[in-house]
Order: structure tokens, then sequence, then C-alpha cells
């Protein structure tokens, strides 16, 4: 397979100019709906190293076609915010399939080192701040060139999350008071803009002074702003680290300082709460839809089927987050 | 039950056990990665097979007295939200939903921060 897998590559990298012999190739832990491959070329006199992102073809309902992620990937690197530059894109219908091939970004992306490891220590103070400033640019990118993605408002958005849930026929009182919840709230009369959709530890790439690079773009839409910064606030995507409220790493303060040093409107915090629990339930639903490309047999997968057991998580959090003054 | 030892929970921890000690360091990181999935996953089935009774009948007796009906759901729960049939702002409500929250995580990942925290 890995053969097969590197007669693809060369065949892609020519297309691009990029020649040479391809070595190393191994795969990645990545998410549970994508392959990650890492691999290097070695050039006249030089060794470059790749990442080959590969989609299967089949995207969950939430998600958008991984070469539609690098062509929004190259959108986002005009406006200068931090992304990995794409050296060649692949279609469904060619030898590699739906896929992209980017430059490897030096540094970590799995959260728990990123928090724990000590090459990181210096760099944790420096990211709600950093990732407030990345967030804002992203919004800022013109929608108008992004006619593969959809636009959505937050009732579009929360219909579809519910309706989605609803067909897995799995009633869940949590939800079902959350959803109620929600279609309550004010969400903000906001511009829409490109949202990245699932920026958090794990998405970004982190050096020892600080954020390097925006991944794993699969979730991008059109949509209401706030979404991404209620989403980095969810405890889901704290790693554990409970009181450091954005990402396990930061305050919110220092991520609004970061967002409001660019964006032209400015946020309070009663509105991240809001989308903080728009942005759990929105997880909760994920888990569901991945838990049931398992159970539905469309693929066997321990990590889809595990997944499906971590819905609780979500409900634990909003009952915390409604009911006892959770942050 | 009329199974001979081990039983289900000896013959899962053993399973556990020999992942563990045995596979997870003779593998590449991506598969590594995969066995501590699994670990997880036996030990939800675990703590279901040890403690899912209890758990699960603490939140039925909850409800029972909440929807006062003979054989109470968390389907039928789920249902009176949905309809808006019971009171929302209803103080046993929320106190239920926790209950069946916390009681579900238990099961699932009783190392959640969420969980740790609230039964500090």
């Amino acid at each position: 397979m890995t053969e097969e897998l590197s007669i693809a590559l060369q065949n892609k990298l020519s297309e691009a100019n990029i020649e040479g012999k391809i070595f190393n190739l191994v795969p990645l832990t990545g998410g549970a709906s994508k392959e990650i491959w890492k691999f290097e070329v070695q050039d006249t006199d030089e060794v470059k190293q790749y990442i080959l992102r590969k989609g299967s073809g089949i995207e969950g309902p939430l998600a958008i076609k991984t070469s539609d992620e690098a062509l929004l990937q190259q959108e986002v690197k005009k406006i200068n915010a931090p992304v990995p530059e794409i050296v060649a894109v692949s279609s469904l219908d060619e030898e590699l399939g739906d896929s992209y091939i980017m430059k490897f970004v030096e540094g970590e992306s799995i959260p728990r080192k990123v928090l724990r490891d000590n090459e990181y220590k210096d760099a944790l103070p420096l990211l709600a701040f950093q990732c407030g400033e990345s967030i804002a640019k992203i919004h800022e990118v013109e929608v108008n060139n992004l006619h593969y993605l959809q636009e959505k408002t937050p009732m579009d958005q929360l219909n579809e999350l519910y309706s989605t849930y609803e067909s897995f026929n799995q009633p869940s009182p949590m939800f079902e008071y959350t959803y109620l919840w929600l279609k309550d709230q004010d969400f903000g009369d906001i511009k829409a803009s490109l949202v990245h959709g699932d920026f958090r530890l794990g998405n970004i790439i982190v050096s020892n002074s600080g954020l390097e690079s925006i991944i794993d773009w699969e979730l991008a839409h059109i949509g209401n702003p706030l979404q991404d910064l209620g989403w980095i606030c969810g405890n889901s995507w704290r790693f554990g680290q409970n009181e450091k409220v954005v990402g396990g790493f930061g305050d919110l303060e220092d991520l609004l300082k970061g967002y409001n040093s660019i964006s032209k409107f400015k946020v309070n915090e009663n509105l991240v709460r809001t989308w903080q629990v728009f942005g759990t339930f929105r997880w909760g639903v994920i888990c569901l839809i991945q838990a049931a490309a398992h159970l539905n047999g469309s693929v066997n997968s321990i990590e889809k089927a595990a997944i499906g057991r971590r819905v609780s998580e979500t409900e634990i959090d909003i009952a915390d987050l409604l009911f006892l003054g959770g942050k | 039950m009329i199974f001979d030892k081990p039983n289900s929970v000896d013959l899962l921890e053993a399973i556990s056990h020999f992942l563990n000690t045995k596979i997870k360091s003779e593998v590449p990181a991506h598969l590594a990665f995969k066995i501590r999935i699994i670990e997880n996953v036996l030990n939800i089935v675990i703590r279901e097979i040890e403690k899912g009774d209890k758990l699960s009948n603490e939140v039925m007796t909850q409800l029972q007295s909440l929807i006062e009906t003979d054989e109470p759901t968390i389907e039928a729960l789920a249902l009176l939200i949905k309809d808006e049939k019971i009171d929302l702002n209803d103080q046993d409500l929320k106190k239920l939903l926790v209950t069946l929250s916390k009681n579900k995580i238990a099961v699932d990942n009783p190392n959640y921060s969420t969980f740790k925290k609230l039964i500090e």
C-alpha cells in the first residue's frame, strides 16, 4: 500500500515540478476522519519534508472536500494568516484521491504535548492572544472568492445540528434542553465571515515561540464569526486543564485582546459564552455523526466507535454551564 | 450466573493488561495511539458491567418521581422536554439532568475534568 501511495505522490509532485526520490513515508496520528502522511523528498542536494492530507471521498455532513480545504488555505495565505504552503492538490477522480500536499511545518500539534512539554512552556502564555489575532485574520478573508463554502446563519446551523441529532434516534434529554435553550439566545448580529469551524489545539501547530500554523480546515463555512471564539473556549478542547478557559492554556481576556486588536467589531464575553454552549452542543453532534458512521456499517473504526461514548462529555459540560455556574 | 471464573471483567482486564504491557511498546506510534483508544474502550465496558445498573437505577428513581409514570424512560423525558410539556425551569428537572449527565460520564470517562470538578 505504501508503495502504491509513493508512486501516486511522485506523479502528483512532478506535475508541480517537484522531482526527487520519496522516502520516509509514514502515517501520522491524525483525526478520526482523514489520513495524514509525512514524507521526504530528496531534491538535488536538499531534503524537503511534506505532508499529505487525504480524505476518503465521503465527507461527513458538516465537512468540505479535502481538495477544497487546499483551495481555502491558499486563499487564507493571501492575507498572511499562518497556514502551511500548498504544493499540489488532487481531486477524487485522480490517482491520489481527494487530497493535497503541503510543506511540513516544524512544531507540535498534539494537544497534550503542547500543554505539558517543557519546550512549549514559554509559548503557552502568548498563545491565547496569538490565537485571537489569527482568528480575527481568518474572519477578514474575502468571502466572495469562497464559492465552495456554504453560508449558514446561527439558526440554520442550530437546526441542522438538531435534525442531525434527531436522525440518529437516540433521544437525549440534555440535548433537547440545550436546543430549546440555544433557540432563545442572542448570537450577536454580526456580518457573516469565513469561519474556520475547528480552531483549537490539535488543529494548530505550535513552536516554542507560539502559533506557527493553522491546519485542518474541513469544518470551514461562512457564518457568524463568534463561533470560532466560543469553540476554542469549550471544555472539550482544554484537554484536562479545566481552569484555563481558552484551549487549556489561556484566559478569555487575552483571546479577546488579540481578537479585538485586529477585528473591526469588538466582542464582549457574554456572547462568547453563548457560543461556547453552541460549540459544545455542536461537538456533541459531531461525536454522534462519527459514531453513526461506525454503527451504520459504512466504516468499521475503533476511533469512531469510541467517540460515541464522548457525547456524555458534552452533556456534562453543558449541564455545568447552564445549571452549575461552570465557565 | 452459571459461568466459571474468570468473569467478564477479569477477562477484559487481562486483555487490557496484555495490550498495555506487551503490545503498545512494540508497535509504531500511530498504532500505539489506537491501542490507547482500545484500552479506553475496554475500561468503559468494565465500568459499565460493574456500575451500570446502580448508576441507571439512581437516574430512574429520580425520573419516576419527576414524571410520575410507572415505566419512566430516558426517551419519554426527552420527548417531554422537546414538546415543552415540562417546565424547563423546574429545579428537579435540572437536578435530574445533572444526575443523568454525571452518571453517564462516570462510566464513559471518570477522568473527565468537569466530572472530577463536580464530585470534589
